[in-house]
């Protein structure tokens, strides 16, 4: 108990000791820290949006026009006893000519210029969620392609593909910042851990002589480490959290992108422990790297 | 309690011991005299494991300090005591801080840091001075606190480097006397020194180095 609170006041020592030090380094990995954040938070939204995008994939899968009602059953019989199917509705052709004359009166007119309903009826499709993947909807539909009856299968495919193109983008360029930065950031606290190991090198060749371990002599500035880069990690959330409010405050005020506001979210009470936990885990890897080159279980 | 074996160490190409051979038995006080740059210190910090020879064998407390591994060396020094003509006290801690600091490496308890401290003081006669600052002291005092830290741990060994170096003939009598005293209560004392005071004073077994080789004993045997 009295090691313990000698560790922890030696820490707390080094840090009040070297306090505008200190400071730079918490302020330098918040900066550093927040760029990353950023990205991450980008990435958390658009996994969020394609969630949501994914969920609400409908399959339209249209009939052809000369199908007979019976056959229509054959084929709403088949399409229900597929296990990836989640839900069903048919659309007759006049269910359809109606929709699209509530969705666009003004266009109305030219379908009735036709003489003949040319919309085919059709079944509106929601898969389960196991099957929403690209490549599963993908395979989906060239299957039921080929019922007989079924003329074509049409869904919204294209742009949930490229959306996904975009997420990936952004998870590798938010990997590759992440690793760049978080780097920086190792460098920044090992910079700083380097620099109370070297104000205290006659205390520790002391410690040495008296027969202090390799971790006694380490612990305090891996604690120092790991305080510098949780305080880091905090404030570059409590920065990222403002930019995050100011951010919603200026849609809601400039009107632009309603509704969107309520739908980007922040990091979750979880995350943000995790982030802590990883600015944290940082802080004690540039701790490490500076005990290492300093060499102090030499002697 | 420490026996040399054949032990030779260079610093590049400077020869610092060569073929050094000696024993010194539990509960004996040696004087190891020389100039400076005869080898004294080197020796020392072979015995503590600071150093490796480059030849030979080191033996300390029935350890081969030699062959030891770097994460047993602390525990080695736990055994050994050290006192420098610098003292090496840290200036930011109280005496009684200063002191009780090789106990808490060691994890010992607040009660019987407390406990062991005020006698080791006392051994020193610096008691009254436990809440001071090192700067506050005289020299002979600062060096008392380094003999007193030396002592906490009741050491089988105490390893002393010029401890008289920066003090005046008075103080070094008082220093010798209380390392003959910490030498009857059965601890094992080596002092390296050039001071001739010092060997009259303590008159006891001398082992005298010579750029790096150690001249035959004369006169006393410890």
């Amino acid at each position: 108990m009295k090691m313990l609170s000698y560790l922890l006041r030696e820490s707390w020592v080094n840090m009040w000791t070297n306090r505008m030090t200190t400071v730079v380094a918490i302020l330098t990995t918040a900066f550093t820290l927040a760029c990353v954040g950023i990205f991450l938070l980008l990435y958390v939204n658009l996994r969020v949006a394609a969630g949501w995008l994914q969920d609400d994939i409908k399959i339209m899968v249209y009939l052809d026009d000369r199908l007979a009602a019976d056959s229509i059953a054959t084929v709403e019989q088949q399409l229900r006893s597929d296990h990836a199917v989640a839900s069903l509705v048919f659309i007759s052709k006049e269910q359809a000519l109606g929709e699209f004359k509530a969705q666009f009166p003004s266009e109305s007119h030219l379908l009735e210029g036709l003489g003949q309903n040319p919309l085919p009826a059709s079944f509106v499709v929601v898969l389960s969620p196991s099957f929403r993947s690209s490549n599963l909807v993908k395979r989906w539909a060239e299957r039921v392609s080929r019922i007989t009856g079924v003329s074509k299968v049409d869904y919204n495919q294209d742009w949930i593909d490229a959306l996904a193109t975009v997420i990936r983008s952004i998870e590798l360029v938010a990997a590759g910042i992440g690793v760049i930065l978080s780097a920086a950031a190792v460098t920044i606290i090992a910079n700083t851990i380097r620099l109370t190991l070297f104000a205290r090198r006659d205390e520790i060749a002391i410690l040495r002589l008296i027969g202090a371990t390799t971790s006694f002599i380490r612990i305090p500035y891996l604690v120092e480490g790991a305080v510098l880069g949780a305080l880091g990690s905090a404030l570059s959330l409590a920065m990222l959290k403002l930019m995050y409010e100011l951010f919603r405050q200026e849609m809601r005020t400039t009107g632009r992108f309603a509704g969107l506001e309520n739908l980007i979210a922040f990091f979750p009470p979880s995350g943000c422990l995790a982030l802590i936990a990883v600015g944290m885990g940082l802080g004690v890897a540039g701790s490490f790297v500076s005990i290492r080159r300093f060499g102090e279980a030499r002697t | 309690m420490i026996q040399l074996i054949h032990v030779s160490k260079r610093y590049d190409q400077r020869l610092a011991l060569f073929d050094v051979t000696l024993e010194i038995g539990k509960g004996g006080f040696v004087l190891l005299m020389g100039p400076s740059g005869a080898g004294k210190s080197t020796l020392l910090r072979l015995l503590i494991g600071a150093e490796r020879p480059d030849e030979g064998q080191v033996f300390v407390h029935e350890k081969n300090v030699t062959t030891l591994k770097q994460s047993d060396i602390p525990y080695l020094r736990r055994k050994v005591g050290m006192v420098f003509q610098d003292f090496r006290l840290l200036p930011k801690k109280s005496v009684f801080d200063n002191v009780a600091l090789p106990l808490l490496v060691q994890g010992v308890s607040a009660h019987d840091i407390g406990r062991k401290v005020t006698e080791s003081l006392r051994a020193v006669g610096i008691e009254h001075q436990r809440d001071q600052l090192p700067a506050g002291l005289s020299t002979g005092e600062q060096q008392r606190v380094c003999i007193a830290r030396a002592i906490v741990n009741s050491p089988v060994l105490l390893l002393a480097d010029e401890p008289t170096g920066n003090l005046d003939p008075a103080l070094t009598v008082e220093i010798i006397e209380l390392f003959k005293t910490i030498n009857a209560r059965g601890t094992t004392v080596v002092v390296a020194t050039h001071d001739p005071l010092v060997m009259a004073q303590a008159n006891q077994r001398v082992l005298t180095l010579s750029q790096g080789r150690l001249l035959p004993e004369q006169g006393v045997s410890a």
